[in-house]
């Protein structure tokens, strides 16, 4: 009888455990995948959905069970065995080499050489004829440096395909996707499910796990929850797997009307690094006790945004104005003396730094201002009892004030980065992706900050490329298309399917064909 | 799995002990190496040790000649410190070096000045003159990211061939070899006691050394430079002018670094010469490595490759080694350290590779 | 007087070509390095080591080719060590060049107290330079001849290898692979090729070529030994790098105005210019040519003026 059904399965992964050190990111997983299903793996930041993934694709041995591939039992001590029994994987973080072309891409590591020297002509070849018979097209001879985000994943799916790939396994893969993109792919894996092939597909977004799904699996610190058919499962209940509770996921309560604007940005344009138009336009203005947020597919000029408004890059042209005073091409000390706070999108780049202690990165902006110098000296005794009075308020688990921030786990670091910037009392805040890697559970918690500070009568720029934090959030909502806000919406009234088509530029390529 | 913690748990040993094991185990694994180069050319390492030893802190009059050795080295490499706390490579010291010594014994063999100021004005010429050597690569660093790693090499070669050109086709001493007129009795840096050339340079670089500390630990600018070395863009983020300070990080260490030469000129050969100290500038940048970037741990190292200079004008006497094999312990002791410290500040968790174009 | 400025010239360029040579081998085989990822300052040692053994060598085998090997076979050792120490100890590509030029330096010189018992240079004539080549045919049509023949081998092999590096590196998969490696490593490993070894390898042909650089330098022209004979050759091959990102045809270019400096400035001494001003010219020359570089690579500071705004696009949606 095993037999018979062990062959119904694609992958079965039996009494799984994997540690780091104290640390077990799987505790006896039992995680088995129907051939020509599409079955998500959902579970919050840390819950262990890429450590699993990692041990089936060979990049990590786990401590003890045992792993099948279409019911035999296999060994997978590197990806490359894993390739060889017909897995792939698709990373979340595109692992593409920007100056290779599209075809150097996909047969890198299995080049077609003639004569000592490689062949191109017959791997574009092979690229074309890959691309028909999959359905995801691509130019082979293009560079991938100048490809949208939406085809450098189709050249990530081919690649696996290309290497032979019947389970393919997709990490978070609509993260950098519109939502109409986003169903593109999902028509795509419905496509290879239809050819035979099995999907694994890694997610935290609930609706597309219900909306595209067979079936889904759910980890928790770990351990597996429970497996189900995506029919009948709802949010609500999905969510309280992964959580161990129930999760609030209405918007926001709000009251109180916005006072006085605090941003105006008028006729902003800036240039990214290359020096090509990053920012086309942008006005904006945020008012006292309000948030504004700006949504987008990631990579459409908020991180312009976010550094122009911050001081870190000086704008091309157009004014700006906070607390009235003139910040444009002002730096970022200037800007901050304002009455800016800031939030970094990426908090290991910006956020902190992870080699000083807690309270070294507390004083950061402040190591000038009376309450933390004298006479150019800083005192250490004031900033200890500040960063252990943010240690307890903010709820960051630490050893202490001297202990590293890299001693922190992700969540915590963000936490450290929101108790410095929330606690100066500063008019202005603007913050960039405040959840991204923080589990659902802490994800509230900063979300509840955020709101507590709207309420003090703080003015909030909000950008996030997570629609619902977004809707969740705002008083206002823009959306930013090529560098340009395109749409102005009301979260109250609008629906994912709007803002949608607005982050794909529907309206704005409207206008410019009128 | 972007939860998991990424120090291992604290092991009860703190951190400066740490850092203090693997340095000294790094030295006995190069002094090894070094022991096996001397056998390679024919000596016996425990003989060449011991002479190294007795010419280094064998008598008063040798302990004196370690520290009159290891003041430059103390200056250079208080200089390099400064650079690589902020996280630049000033490999130009010795250059800075050289341009320093020539200026401060220019102005000691050319201007007529009261004894006392004429030494502030001479080492102050001589700071200045270190400083303006490292402006074009510190401005170009900071605008336009030239890599001053090689740009501050290359000023090397140019500084001590225009300071040869100088002494020899311009200032040179009637009757001399490649020197220039010795400098006015008024710009002798005083010396700390007789018979030995040991002088305030000294006291200078321990007091370089131990403000250099207070500084990166209790001042806000300190706190900035350090912070702008381990991570620039956490810097500007937080409203630290990072060009700004990269322009006045390397001028300040271009102006020890000249300051180190003018130490050099008025205090020990009291003229220029051409080679009047070689070396030094690099023995610093290696004791600023070797003490992990530590301003005292920077004295430490210097007087350790002073005792090793000074004592190996003795092995040279008494054994056939070369007094470079010196050199060579040096550079084993940094490869050591290189492999088991250095590795800790590079990269880390932002995965930042600083030295890559 | 015409004849005489033509031969001025043609003997010019036969001299850039000549002290182009050690620089462009030595550069090339950084294009290895500095493709794989690897910021290497210590090309200036490996060459050193390369033409203290040279001359050993040729000393003990009585031939060039004898030195060749040995100084190519130290150039590695050293290269070796380097990788070691940077890609499988991860160790600063710095900090740890900077030892092993220290070292090269403090090495050549006790090794020549120790086998010599001199201190300085070696000049021996027990040691067999590099022989010239006379090109059939070529050799005696008079400018020709002149600009094509009568080198010695390594400066043949340097110019070849010009084209040589490039088909390695932008035609083969063990080239594809250096690139990979600098390039984006994370996705070279997700591939399954292995970075590390990559490393090792392109510093290995590094070696290979800064040991052939420094034998030039001690049997090519020059036959002797002297302390730090590289003189500073070796970082500007690194400066040479940083500006042609280890691209063989901008590294030929670079490396040629490093010859012409070279060669230009032994002709100013000729003319009664100081040796110490002549010898500082291609340093001058190649850290201008580092800050010009980066000056024209700079990020642009862009102002846009109301007339030439970039599609300006006024879309206040109203959210229908």
């Amino acid at each position: 009888m095993a037999a018979d059904i062990a062959a119904d399965f694609a992958i079965e992964m039996i009494g799984i455990t994997k540690r780091f050190g104290p640390l077990t990111a799987n505790r006896d997983v039992s995680f088995a995948v129907r051939k020509g299903e599409i079955h998500a793996l959902v579970g919050e930041n840390g819950a262990g959905k890429t450590t699993l993934m990692n041990v089936l694709f060979g990049m990590h041995l786990p401590d003890s069970g045992q792993i099948k591939v279409n019911g035999a039992q296999v060994e997978i001590t590197s990806p490359q065995v894993a390739i060889g029994l017909g897995l792939g994987m698709v990373h979340q973080h595109f692992k593409l080499v920007p100056s290779l072309t599209v075809a150097e891409n996909i047969f890198l590591g299995m080049e077609i050489v003639r004569g000592g020297l490689i062949d191109s002509a017959s791997q574009v070849a092979a690229v074309r004829a890959l691309s028909a018979s999959s359905g995801l097209a691509v130019d082979p001879t293009r560079v991938v440096r100048d490809l949208s985000v939406g085809s450098e994943q189709r050249v990530e799916i081919l690649k696996v395909l290309a290497r032979g790939a019947r389970i393919v396994i997709l990490d978070e893969p609509t993260a950098v996707l519109t939502p109409q993109e986003g169903r593109d792919l999902f028509r795509t894996l419905r496509g290879f499910t239809d050819q035979g092939m099995t999907v694994i597909l890694i997610s935290h977004h609930l609706d597309e796990v219900l909306e595209v799904s067979d079936t889904v699996t759910v980890l928790r610190d770990g351990a597996v929850i429970g497996t189900e058919p995506a029919k009948g499962l709802t949010e609500a209940r999905l969510a309280q797997m992964m959580v161990g509770r129930p999760v609030d996921f209405g918007r926001k309560r709000r009251d109180g009307t916005a006072g006085a604007p605090v941003l105006t940005l008028t006729r902003v344009h800036a240039r990214d690094d290359r020096g090509l138009p990053a920012l086309m336009d942008v006005s904006l203005t945020v008012h006292a006790g309000e948030i504004v947020a700006i949504a987008g597919v990631d990579g459409n000029g908020q991180t312009e945004l976010a550094e122009v408004v911050a001081g870190l890059r000086a704008p091309s042209y157009g004014s700006m104005n906070l607390n009235g005073r003139d910040i444009a091409g002002a730096p970022a000390d200037i800007v901050r003396g304002a009455g800016l706070a800031h939030v970094p999108a990426d908090r290991l780049v910006r956020g902190v730094d992870v080699q000083a202690s807690i309270m070294s990165n507390i004083l950061m902006g402040r190591q000038d201002s009376p309450a933390f110098s004298k006479g150019g000296m800083i005192r250490w005794g004031r900033v200890r009892a500040e960063a252990a009075a943010l240690i307890k308020r903010f709820d960051i688990r630490t050893q202490g004030p001297d202990a590293p921030v890299k001693s922190l786990s992700g969540g915590n670091m963000q936490k450290v980065v929101l108790a410095r910037e929330f606690s100066q009392g500063k008019q202005f805040l603007l913050i960039d992706q405040p959840t991204r890697g923080v589990d659902i559970g802490a994800t509230e918690g900063i979300h509840d900050e955020i709101m507590r500070r709207r309420a003090e009568g703080v003015a909030i720029l909000l950008i996030s490329v997570q629609l619902d934090e977004c809707m969740k959030l705002a008083d206002r909502l823009l959306v930013m298309f090529q560098g340009c806000l395109v749409a102005e919406l009301d979260p109250k009234t609008v629906t994912v399917n709007e803002i949608g088509l607005h982050m794909m530029g529907a309206s704005h390529n409207r206008k410019a064909s009128a | 799995m972007t939860d998991i913690p990424l120090a291992r748990p604290e092991r009860h040993v703190p951190v400066w002990a740490q850092g203090l094991i693997g340095q000294m185990l790094a030295l006995l694994i190069a002094l090894a190496g070094g022991a096996v180069i001397i056998w390679l050319v024919g000596e016996s390492p425990l003989h060449v040790y011991e002479v190294l030893l007795r010419g280094a802190l064998g008598s008063a009059e040798n302990v004196a000649g370690s520290l009159l050795q290891a003041t430059p080295i103390i200056v250079c490499g208080v200089a390099a410190c400064v650079a690589l706390r902020g996280g630049l490579f000033n490999i130009g010291v010795e250059g800075q070096l050289y341009v320093g010594g020539f200026a401060a014994a220019w102005v000691g063999f050319t201007l007529n000045l009261p004894a006392g100021l004429h030494v502030v004005v001479g080492l102050g010429a001589g700071m200045l003159a270190g400083a303006l050597w490292i402006i074009l690569p510190a401005i170009m660093r900071a605008r336009f990211n030239a890599n001053e790693v090689v740009s501050t090499i290359l000023m090397n070669y140019v500084a001590v061939l225009l300071t040869s050109y100088l002494t020899i086709a311009v200032f040179k001493r009637p009757g001399g070899w490649s020197e220039t007129a010795p400098i006015a009795q008024t710009a002798y840096l005083p010396q700390l006691m007789d018979g030995s050339r040991v002088n305030l340079g000294l006291i200078i670089g321990l007091a370089l050394a131990l403000g250099l500390y207070l500084f990166l630990r209790y001042t806000g600018a300190g706190y900035a430079v350090s912070t702008m070395g381990s991570n620039p863009k956490f810097a500007a983020y937080g409203g630290v002018r990072v060009k700004r300070n990269i322009v006045a990080v390397l001028m300040t260490s271009g102006a020890i670094g000249g300051l180190a030469g003018g130490i050099e000129t008025l205090g020990v050969h009291r003229r220029f010469m051409e080679g009047f100290a070689p070396g030094f500038g690099f023995d610093g940048v290696i004791a600023a490595l070797l003490a992990n970037g530590n301003p005292l741990g920077v004295v430490v190292a210097a007087l350790f490759f002073g005792a090793l200079r000074k004592g190996s004008l003795l092995m040279e006497v008494e054994t056939g080694a070369s007094r470079e094999i010196i050199t060579v312990i040096q550079a084993l002791i940094i490869l050591c350290v290189s492999a088991q410290i250095l590795i800790r500040r590079r990269g880390g968790i932002s995965g930042e590779k600083r030295w890559k174009f | 007087m015409e004849i005489l400025t033509q031969v001025f010239t043609i003997s010019l360029i036969a001299a850039i070509l000549r002290t182009t040579a050690p620089i462009l081998l030595v550069a090339l085989g950084g294009a290895f390095t500095t493709k794989a990822g690897i910021f290497n300052i210590g090309l200036e040692g490996q060459m050193l080591m390369g033409a203290f053994f040279g001359v050993l060598g040729s000393m003990w085998t009585g031939s060039a080719l004898g030195g060749l090997v040995f100084g190519v076979t130290a150039s590695v050792l050293m290269a070796v060590i380097f990788s070691v120490f940077v890609v499988t100890l991860r160790a600063n590509e710095v900090v740890v060049g900077l030892a092993l030029n220290i070292m090269a330096g403090g090495l050549t010189i006790s090794l020549t107290k120790a086998i010599f018992g001199v201190r300085g240079s070696i000049v021996n004539p027990a040691i067999v330079g590099m022989p010239r080549i006379h090109v059939p045919l070529i050799h005696d049509i008079r400018p020709l001849g002149q600009i094509l023949s009568g080198y010695t081998p390594l400066v043949y092999t340097a110019f070849a290898l010009v084209f040589l590096v490039w088909v390695i590196l932008f035609r083969t998969r063990l080239g594809l692979y250096i690139r990979v490696t600098g390039e984006k490593p994370e996705a070279a490993q997700s591939l399954g090729i292995r970075t590390a070894r990559m490393q090792h390898i392109a510093s290995l042909i590094c070696g290979v070529l800064a040991g052939a650089a420094g034998v030039h330098l001690s049997l090519g022209y020059i036959v002797m030994f002297a302390e730090n004979m590289s003189s500073g050759r070796g970082f500007m091959a690194v400066a040479v790098l940083i500006f042609s990102g280890g691209d063989p045809v901008k590294v030929l270019l670079g490396c040629l105005l490093f010859g012409f400096a070279d060669a230009a400035s032994l002709r100013l001494q000729t003319m009664g210019v100081s040796s110490y001003l002549v010898l500082m010219v291609p340093f001058v020359v190649s850290v201008s040519a580092l800050f010009l570089l980066s000056w024209r690579q700079r990020p642009k500071i862009i102002r846009e003026t109301l007339q030439h705004l970039t599609a300006p696009v006024v879309a206040k949606g109203q959210g229908s």
